[in-house]
């Protein structure tokens, strides 16, 4: 008897703990402001970065998911071009996040207004490059993926004697470089020389080409800088990224301590250090090494700490080397840089890490009330306030606000143009589709080049993905197995058929190399074209097969009910105060 | 020896000619300020913490809020103890041995810049942003609080006509006892038309660098 009484206890103890968890887990945060004086963009971007020993074809790779949420998604193709001596280009302000009404214009003509005064030699020849919010890939197989890591406040530039934003050094790389040192260096030097700034932050870049990867941060030196100084007006750094190794930046610093007598892993502004002491963010008698991250974006935040509005670092690290059972109470400052992955990815794996929702994580947003009766994940990504309490939710790397995603592969054992390919997915992940744009083509579908967030257009591609989206948000659990079958079909077949694309371009490409480049261009516009009418298709499919939330079987011409889970009926029992009917023979 | 004097002369003659021209061409403009001064934002943008800096390196001690109402600036110096929170910023740098909480301000500085994040951050539309201006605008006219405008942001941070950047300038330029604008903000001549319509003194500046000389003989003068 005893002995029971005691389980019993023990058992009531360890379902009080349960509930305790589970009650503190959607606690108010106390500490409603982050002590550090960073400003993140906790709203930003995600880059998965893996080095030519990490991958399962040996084919470098960057992501970015351009997770805006209110920004221009358009894309450019831009041609290469050859300049006469003393010719420049004008370098412009383009903020990331300002778009304008269509009928004003699109946003790549615009920004051709916001001159900045200031204009650079350009050399002989720039290459053919695409570009979205920032140049993605260029003609040479350079490839860069973007996420805003935020400084320390006062770092801040927003004058116009910060010439160069984020954008514009892209650009510029793009035109200009061949390979990630190249790019690296000309984008430091550039912030240096002319200021960086005004509209953006600190800047996380990772910057790849067919042989390596590297991270590239820069940051702004303050308001109060001018080109007058005589001091560089950026402050950046760069490390590489193993070559067998992964990594990420989720609007996170991610550069610690750095080693300059290593030329083949790290690279700095002269200011790298001496701007930290200068501004009292480093004591070199402290006896502690200079770390890059913690001198300009410091944060104690982890996973946990955050309710997994931080938990991205964290997630993909667990994702990559799982049996490291990587904690999500660790501050995501002593995560590591780079991790060797347990298995080589592929490119499809890294599309498929671009769309985790920490499924199966205490962090799941599907899970339970959050994601309601059809486990929709992507309900509150911001999180809310309420009675003057600020409540996280988990931000996912497949938040549901992305512009567009990249991933990009460069391929050293393939001519430029064929070697290089942005696999680019409109809208969100989850409901979208990645379509291959080699390096070498000269043109993209018009679709691409058009489209606005608050005006419906069927002439843009992104608004198909967004009608799949849309139609698949009221009966996610049921509408996403339709969508992913869907991407299997176009995404995997297009993936799946990237080896004889590539055999039938450089069978051309020796012949003609131009001949491989009408090939490429034809395929990808093609492939392009198809998956766009094939999402138009989709989402009046599910439009009409989830309509007045019923299952209307185009096949047997039956209308289905929807299935309510029963812990959401029980939910609604209680909140509701439902009572059950009488039996019959009690009526 | 002579050439190294030369060599430093030179340089010397004219650093110290380009600094008084821009010195004395502003000191005869420049309105004298008075302390406690409190910085905000109209509009939300980043420009705020521009101001931010320049106060710190000219030495000015400041109270900040992003976002006050009235009731806030009237409880004065100190900002009633507010705390920071999402969306909401305080910072008390005023000497409270000089000015003890409660002090009323006798100076408020506007930094001029439409943000959408950031009012979102705020919770504020433009509309309320507007709003929340005019009637602290009110106020100070009300209590003779004497009000800065600067917009230091540029030709991109102005906007079209219309735009929200154009609304905060409207809503608070033309109030203003005195503006201070950048030349890159000012290229239209926007700024120069409101100061003359209302006989508002106003000073260019080509980088914010130099606000900060022209904030410490405002200040020096208010003493």
């Amino acid at each position: 008897m005893k002995g029971k009484k005691l389980w019993f206890v023990i058992g009531i103890l360890f379902l009080a703990l349960v509930v305790a968890g589970f009650v503190a887990f959607l606690q108010p945060e106390q500490k409603k402001w982050d002590s550090t004086e960073t400003d993140y963009a906790l709203d930003g971007c995600t880059v998965i970065i893996v080095g030519k020993n990490a991958s399962t074809d040996g084919s470098v790779m960057t992501t970015h998911t351009c997770d805006c949420g209110v920004c221009d998604w358009t894309w450019r193709a831009v041609p290469a071009a050859d300049h006469e001596p003393g010719a420049t280009r004008k370098i412009y302000h383009i903020d990331q996040f300002h778009t304008w009404p269509p009928e004003q214009g699109l946003k790549w003509e615009i920004v051709k207004n916001n001159l900045t005064g200031v204009e650079i030699s350009q050399p002989a020849h720039t290459y053919a490059y695409m570009h979205g919010a920032f140049g993605y890939m260029n003609d040479q197989q350079l490839a860069i993926g973007e996420s805003t890591i935020g400084c320390r406040k006062e770092m801040r530039n927003p004058t116009p004697s910060a010439t160069f934003d984020i954008t514009m050094l892209t650009l510029v790389a793009m035109e200009q470089c061949k390979t990630a040192r190249e790019a690296i260096k000309l984008m430091g030097t550039l912030g240096e020389k002319y200021g960086y700034g005004y509209t953006d932050t600190g800047e996380m870049l990772a910057v790849a080409d067919p042989d390596e990867v590297w991270i590239f941060e820069i940051m702004p030196v303050g308001p109060l800088w001018t080109p007058k100084s005589g001091k560089p007006g950026a402050i950046w750094c760069a490390q590489r990224v193993p070559d067998d190794h992964v990594s990420v930046c989720p609007n996170e610093s991610r550069i610690g301590e750095i080693d300059l007598d290593n030329p083949d892993y790290f690279m700095a502004s002269p200011n790298v250090i001496s701007y930290a002491v200068e501004k009292g963010h480093y004591d070199p008698d402290s006896g502690k090494s200079f770390s890059w991250k913690r001198a300009y974006s410091p944060s104690e935040a982890s996973a946990s700490s955050s309710k997994g509005s931080r938990g991205r670092l964290w997630r993909f690290f667990d994702l990559v080397a799982p049996s490291k059972k990587f904690s999500p109470e660790t501050p995501n400052m002593e995560l590591p840089f780079s991790i060797k992955p347990e298995k080589k990815l592929s490119v499809k794996d890294v599309m498929d890490m671009t769309r985790n929702k920490f499924e199966g994580t205490p962090f799941d947003p599907a899970r339970g009330l959050q994601g309601g009766p059809f486990a929709n994940p992507n309900f509150l990504p911001y999180g809310f306030s309420l009675d003057d309490q600020r409540y996280n939710t988990p931000r996912v790397i497949g938040v549901n606000r992305a512009e567009y995603v990249t991933v990009t592969q460069c391929r050293d054992w393939l001519p430029h143009p064929i070697g290089g390919i942005v696999w680019l997915a409109f809208g969100a992940q989850d409901t979208s589709c990645f379509m291959p744009l080699y390096a070498g083509i000269t043109r993209i579908p018009h679709s691409f080049e058009i489209g606005d967030h608050w005006e419906f257009n069927r002439e843009s591609a992104r608004w198909a993905f967004d009608y799949v989206d849309f139609h698949t948000q009221a009966v996610y659990s049921l509408a996403i197995k339709d969508v992913r079958a869907a991407q299997e079909e176009w995404e995997g077949r297009a993936v799946s058929r990237t080896d004889s694309t590539d055999k039938v371009a450089l069978e051309l490409y020796k012949k003609d190399p131009a001949e491989a480049t009408v090939y490429l261009t034809d395929y990808s516009n093609n492939q392009a074209n198809a998956v766009v009418n094939a999402w138009w298709k989709l989402g009046d499919d599910l439009l009409v097969k989830y309509n007045k939330l019923w299952i209307y079987d185009a096949e047997t011409r039956e209308r289905n009910r929807l299935n309510f889970p029963d812990w959401y009926l029980k939910e609604l029992i209680k909140h509701n105060q439902l009572v059950p009917e009488e039996p019959e023979e009690k009526r | 020896m002579k050439y190294a004097k030369r060599i430093i002369f030179v340089p010397l003659a004219i650093g110290l000619f380009l600094f008084s021209s821009v010195s004395f061409s502003a000191a005869d403009e420049i309105p004298k300020a008075s302390l406690p001064v409190l910085t905000t934002s109209a509009g939300q943008s980043a420009d705020v913490e521009t101001l931010n800096v320049i106060c710190e390196e000219a030495g000015i001690p400041y109270d900040y809020c992003d976002v006050p109402d009235v009731d806030l600036i009237k409880s004065g110096v100190g900002l009633a103890d507010k705390v920071s929170g999402e969306g909401f910023h305080v910072e008390v740098n005023t000497d409270l041995n000089e000015y003890p909480k409660g002090t009323a301000y006798k100076t408020i500085i506007f930094a001029i810049g439409a943000s959408l994040k950031g009012m979102g951050a705020s919770g504020l539309t433009v509309d309320a942003e507007i709003s929340r201006l005019k009637e602290i605008i009110d106020y100070c006219k009300k209590e003779k609080i004497f009000i800065i405008a600067m917009h230091a942001s540029g030709t991109s941070g102005r906007g079209a006509p219309g735009s929200d950047n154009e609304k905060m300038i409207d809503a608070v330029a033309p109030s203003a006892d005195y503006i201070i604008v950048s030349a890159d903000s000012n290229k239209d001549g926007r700024f120069d038309a409101i100061a003359k319509d209302k006989g508002i003194p106003i000073t260019q500046v080509d980088y914010a660098l130099e606000i900060v000389d022209i904030l410490k003989q405002a200040f020096q003068q208010g003493e």
